[in-house]
């Protein structure tokens, strides 16, 4: 018995506590609190709504990874969902053909990669900050995205669009099978190749990484490629999920982002922190506002309460700690 | 412990949050944003019909104007299980598909200030576009002696309604003064105070034939109006739009606005609950019908369009400022 237990634990690791625990707590007092809290159409609204914030997550957790950051991720995806719609526009607008959309995304992709792999050099071989340099790559796609759009919205795209952002097969949201996939995608990386090894060791200690021979620089730069590439995906994602695009779409995101990182146990100076646990919290994050969205609380409460959230799950992540180290001196 | 602990802290969170009777239909309406004098006043309409009619009738308010978040409240409402949606759009284009994914979950939706919205049952205006663009433009010329220049403000370069009167004033103005003179494109900044404020003192320090300013957007007339006071060409240049007479009311009393018309926000919130109220009991809504707030109707495709217009000006606005708007 005890050793199922332990297996378990151990499957679900130490930083699955946190989120786990808030998951729970969640789901049980909103379920008190209302009864249409349970139901199919709740989690059809969760589910809908979770992949935009998650996929810019999984964007900022590989920079986070590192002990950098990544300010540029909404701007990010806004710019590579303007190559898609560029691209969609000179083919016809609402009549343009799957291939249009096709070439569309590997370009929007390119561009969202192309982004990080700048930041990416700039990072790795000047050794500025990572905040300083992503805060001045956002603030470079914000002016270049306004300046395209005239700070208006771009749309009008083919129907065959709308089940990407509105859809659902075998009862499965769409945005959400690719949430899924990209996290399935993260979780590999990070835990069976070389390029995800690489990055722990580097937010554990870059001196030492580089010591023991790992190519700090090029591994900086494919992780914030990688990020910019997520990006997009989340960029094309919002696309299709509003219908337009516009610069600002989502811009209230950027630190909700760092949030779920952090509520997902990942270590602000890097170097720990699963993909896994992230999911979790943003499932809480989003638990949370769609369900206090279901009482009728107001929006800005909505806020207060992640924050109220986060700060609590600090409080018991110290005290956890200190109440494992208590146990093992005794022992 | 910890997990008491826990338990109370969002319980005596919900404590804060209203709970209604869960019996009573719910008509939920998401605006454009939370927190200002116009929205507060629809919500005032919104609660005030629905404890009248029987209905569990409230507002959502969105942090920030931002065609995302209305869109993630909708959605939040579909699952709420409500039986009628109400929006009053930031981007008609945005909200096309949730709308439609409301409709299939058995919703009905009304907007308002969206005119032939794709997705709604019914749109209302409380002002018809020409007849309300027409309203300011001939007081606009009234108070320039129908010449000199003018720059037009709207809320946003997306927003249907804002651009339809604008349109309507301007082919008014051009083709019965042709003395008057548009200057620049159309300005979409009429949402934000600090943004009309500060295009506005950009186009006067430009423009020194400037001498009008049509704002269509709530915050737009204010903005435009302490830029003008601002410069001290209060007299000189006139501001005319729409806009809560509570928070203009110092600045049409000191010139800087000149005047405008406004529909009554209460009264759309309580139009709102009543159109929600005779779809749910499944009454006609046609040609000829009187509804309470709209008064005789003529449908035109999903739209319903009345001119309710209120002139704001010196006289009224103490009494318009009065009711909480």
């Amino acid at each position: 018995m005890t050793a199922i237990l332990n297996r378990i634990k151990v499957a679900l690791g130490p930083d699955m506590a946190g989120p786990g625990f808030a998951l729970i707590a969640v789901l049980v007092i909103f379920s008190l609190a209302s009864p249409q809290f349970f139901s199919w159409a709740t989690f059809g609204s969760v589910a809908f709504q979770l992949p935009e914030l998650g996929l810019l997550t999984l964007a900022m957790l590989l920079p986070v990874l590192t002990g950098g950051l990544n300010l540029a991720i909404t701007f990010t995806a806004n710019i590579a969902g303007l190559t898609v719609a560029w691209v969609l526009q000179q083919n016809g607008g609402a009549d343009a053909g799957p291939f249009a959309f096709f070439l569309g995304s590997v370009l929007g992709i390119g561009v969202g990669a192309l982004s990080g792999v700048v930041m990416g050099l700039v990072i790795a071989y000047t050794r500025a900050h990572p905040i300083l340099v992503s805060l001045s790559m956002m603030i470079f796609l914000r002016g270049l995205g306004e300046f395209l759009t005239r700070g208006g919205d771009v749309s009008g795209f083919p129907a065959f669009l709308q089940p990407l952002g509105h859809g659902s097969i075998l009862g499965f949201p769409v945005p959400l099978l690719v949430f899924i996939g990209c996290v399935l995608i993260w979780h590999l990386l990070l835990t069976r190749m070389k390029l995800g090894f690489n990055t722990y060791m580097i937010g554990s200690n870059i001196e030492a990484a580089r010591y023991s021979g790992v190519n700090t620089r090029k591994v900086l730069v494919l992780v914030y490629t990688l990020s910019g590439a997520m990006c997009a995906i989340a960029g094309i994602i919002m696309l299709a999920r509003f219908n337009s695009v516009r610069v600002g779409h989502g811009e209230s995101y950027l630190l909700i982002t760092v949030l779920a990182c952090f509520l997902g146990g990942v270590n602000p100076f890097g170097g720990f922190g699963r993909v896994i646990p992230v999911a979790v919290a943003l499932v809480v994050l989003q638990l949370l506002s769609s369900g206090l969205n279901i009482l009728g609380a107001n929006q800005h409460l909505a806020t207060a309460v992640w924050g109220i959230l986060l700060i609590t799950v600090m409080i018991l992540r110290f005290a956890a700690g200190h109440f494992q180290s208590l146990k093992r001196k005794k022992g | 412990m910890k997990k008491f602990m826990i338990a109370a802290l969002a319980a005596s969170l919900s404590l804060g949050v209203s709970f209604a009777a869960m019996a009573a239909d719910k008509v939920g309406v998401v605006v454009k944003i939370g927190g200002i004098p116009w929205f507060n006043a629809m919500d005032a309409g919104i609660k005030e019909q629905g404890a009248k009619l029987g209905l569990d009738a409230f507002m959502v308010g969105p942090t920030s104007a931002d065609p995302a978040l209305q869109v993630r409240a909708i959605e939040d409402l579909i699952a709420q299980g409500v039986k009628v949606i109400g929006v009053v759009p930031n981007d008609a284009k945005v909200l096309e598909p949730v709308l439609a994914k409301a409709k299939q979950a058995g919703i009905f939706v009304i907007t308002h200030e969206s005119p032939s919205q794709k997705g709604a049952d019914w749109n209302f205006e409380l002002a018809s576009s020409t007849g309300f663009g027409e309203a300011h433009a001939k007081l606009l010329a009234e108070k320039m002696g129908g010449k000199g220049e003018y720059a037009v403000f709207v809320g946003s370069l997306t927003v249907p309604l804002h651009n339809a009167w604008a349109d309507a004033a301007v082919a008014y103005l051009k083709s019965n003064y042709p003395d008057m003179k548009l200057v620049g494109e159309r300005y979409g900044v009429a949402e934000d105070v600090d943004k009309s404020r500060s295009t506005a003192l950009d186009l006067i320090s430009a423009h020194p034939d400037l001498k009008g300013f049509l704002a269509f957007g709530s915050q737009g007339p204010i903005g435009a109006g302490r830029a003008v006071e601002e410069r001290r060409k209060t007299g000189e240049i006139f501001v005319l739009g729409p806009f809560s007479p509570g928070q203009g009311q110092k600045l049409i009393k000191s010139g800087a606005i000149s005047g405008g018309f406004m529909w009554n926000p209460k009264q759309a919130g309580e139009v709102f609950v009543t159109m929600a109220a005779r779809l749910i009991k499944g009454e006609s809504v046609k040609d000829g019908d009187d509804i309470p707030g709209l008064g005789v109707i003529k449908p035109a495709g999903n739209d319903i369009i009345v001119d309710q217009l209120l002139p704001i000006n010196k006289d009224t606005v103490d009494e318009l400022a009065g009711m909480g708007l």
